[in-house]
């Protein structure tokens, strides 16, 4: 039968099988790369990865700095301060956009359009328009998930039912309390889902600018140790940056369940 | 009677609407005295939800004018949705993001605060919300369901959801509850004991009647089960394309009007339905509003203000 129930326990003993066959896939590759190469350094065996941490978390001697801490600052300022501007704008835009029809006369068409544009195929234009400092992965990710982020939230206001807008009316309510408390309500989990799909993007956008301009961050660190094939410092990066992913996405769910706890059951 | 009158809640007069080349609502003239309970009756099409749309004040008729009886004591137009009128619909009865209680006391959030004073005034806000709380409990121990307080909307069973949609329109004291088929997606047993509940709402008007005082609830409840409207209403209008309209030298029809207006027997919430007092109008309604082979004049069963007792 399709989408039969199983479980929990072997839900969770499929999901630990599925990762121990990754790792035992990746070990078995490095053993056969390193029989054939002892010196091997594209697929680094787990005492090698387990270097590539220590050099990672170690103090550099040039720059004085722990490279992970400094990538981190700088990756994740860059990452929130970005998100947080193309979530406040989507929301702003998205609810104007489905509350009033001029406005979603005006907007649509352009945002329909910027949305299909890949940020990081325009990265050139942000360069000359914002430069190349902080504001340009802001904008850049800012750019790249708001437009996606406002037609999801338009769509959603425009779901909004409208017997329930009307009787907000007969329950005395202006047309700010209609939008502020009772649309903004409905909308708002339905952001934190949208949300949670954007994580990978606006990481994928943050990473290719700091890979091509960027002199610290993550993208810097792993194209710069790409380019020396040290990937053991590589993956332990990726690692780092799916466990970031991963977090974003449970701390949304985690705010979804708490400030919207009606939301999952009523979606049925 | 004098439009005047505190007694009248609402008046329509010479309610024309239409869209487009569509003509829906012809000639309606309808006028509802405080403290009734109309059902409100015909065939699918025949613009009962328009109607109701018009005296909510979401969509106002092309021509004519819905009067309603106003805090001052006249009777003025609807111009738009406002707290006067409460409405339960059947389906998206309440908002799915507040529990039970909040459903009923938001009304009294948005009629008596505003966002600045939520947000300036927090402590003064904090305490009306207590009060608003407070009486929301009191309206849900009223609709029985003091126990589903803290319920979210999906967690309640359809019957439950009205009760507390009817709760949510009723803390705000309107001059007329409008129900749009609110019974209509409910299993029977259901129906019929909210059917009974509204009958003790009915009670409550009488013996407000009978202290001499103003009937607290006016209602009009649009259905398409006729003897919902025969039972819990003390009237009944029946709206219908099928009527003689050749003979008031229309081309075409110009649109569903009035064709039947008549008191009904009122029950007690105790008393069992008893099918066969429905018979005889049942059989005048069909005959008048939905009946395709019968088409007599608009006026031969509109005689609610000849029969009524005044």
């Amino acid at each position: 039968m399709i989408r039969r129930p199983i479980q929990p326990l072997t839900a969770i003993a499929l999901g630990i099988v599925s990762l121990a066959l990754l790792l035992g896939g990746y070990t078995w590759l490095a053993h056969r790369q390193h029989v054939q190469n002892p010196d091997d350094t594209t697929i680094p065996k787990w005492s090698q990865l387990m270097d590539g941490v220590v050099t990672a978390f170690k103090v550099d001697k040039r720059s004085g700095e722990r490279w992970i801490v400094e990538d981190i600052k700088a990756t994740a300022g860059r990452y929130f301060l970005g998100l947080g501007v193309g979530l406040v704008g989507a929301l702003v835009i998205g609810m104007l956009m489905g509350c009033f029809t001029p406005i979603e006369a005006f907007c649509y068409p352009p945002l329909s359009l910027l949305a299909k544009i890949p940020p990081t195929a325009a990265m050139a234009v942000f360069f000359v328009l914002v430069g190349t400092e902080l504001n340009m992965y802001v904008a850049m990710i800012a750019f790249g998930v708001l437009p996606t982020l406002a037609l999801t939230v338009y769509l959603a206001v425009k779901e909004f039912p409208e017997e329930l807008q009307f009787k907000a009316y007969t329950l005395g309510a202006s047309h700010t309390e209609v939008i502020c408390s009772i649309i903004f309500h409905y909308v708002f989990p339905k952001l934190l889902d949208a949300a949670r799909f954007v994580i990978g993007p606006a990481l994928v956008y943050l990473i290719a600018a700091e890979m091509l301009v960027g002199d610290v961050g993550f993208g810097y660190r792993i194209r710069l140790q790409s380019k020396l094939l040290n990937m053991s410092v590589v993956y332990p990066y990726l690692a780092f940056l799916a466990a970031f992913g991963y977090a974003m996405d449970y701390g949304l769910r985690w705010l979804q369940r708490k400030w919207c706890p009606w939301f999952d059951k009523a979606q049925g | 009677m004098n439009l005047a009158s505190p007694e009248l809640s609402l008046h329509c007069r010479a309610v024309n609407h239409w869209f487009g080349r569509k003509k829906v609502l012809f000639d309606i003239n309808l006028r509802l005295r405080r403290g009734q309970f109309l059902g409100l009756v015909g065939p699918s099409g025949c613009g009962k939800s328009t109607l109701l749309r018009g005296v909510v004040g979401t969509h106002l008729p092309r021509e004519g004018e819905i009067l309603i009886h106003s805090s001052g004591g006249t009777l003025v137009p609807v111009m738009g949705p406002g707290r006067d009128r409460g409405i339960v619909y059947q389906r998206y009865c309440l908002f799915p993001f507040l529990t039970a209680l909040e459903n009923v006391a938001l009304g009294l959030m948005l009629d008596q605060t505003s966002i600045p004073f939520r947000l300036l005034a927090y402590p003064r806000w904090c305490r009306m919300r207590k009060e608003h709380l407070q009486q929301a409990a009191e309206f849900l121990e009223k609709v029985r369901l003091a126990d589903a307080a803290h319920c979210y909307p999906h967690e309640l069973s359809g019957g439950m959801m009205q009760r507390v949609a009817i709760a949510q329109a009723l803390i705000m004291k309107p001059e007329i509850i409008l129900l749009d088929e609110p019974f209509g997606a409910l299993d029977e047993g259901t129906r019929e004991d909210l059917q009974k509940w509204l009958l003790t709402l009915y009670q409550e008007n009488t013996r407000a009647i009978q202290r001499g005082e103003s009937p607290p609830y006016t209602l009009i409840i649009v259905t398409h089960e006729l003897t919902e409207a025969i039972y819990v209403g003390d009237r009944m209008v029946g709206m219908s394309q099928l009527w003689d309209w050749k003979k008031e030298g229309h081309p075409e029809c110009p649109g569903a009007t009035v064709v039947y207006d008549k008191p009904c027997p009122i029950f007690e919430p105790q008393d069992a339905k008893d099918y066969q007092s429905f018979a005889r109008q049942r059989d005048e309604v069909r005959r008048a509003a939905f009946d395709p082979k019968v088409i007599m004049d608009r006026n031969e069963y509109v005689t609610y203000w000849k029969d009524a007792p005044v």
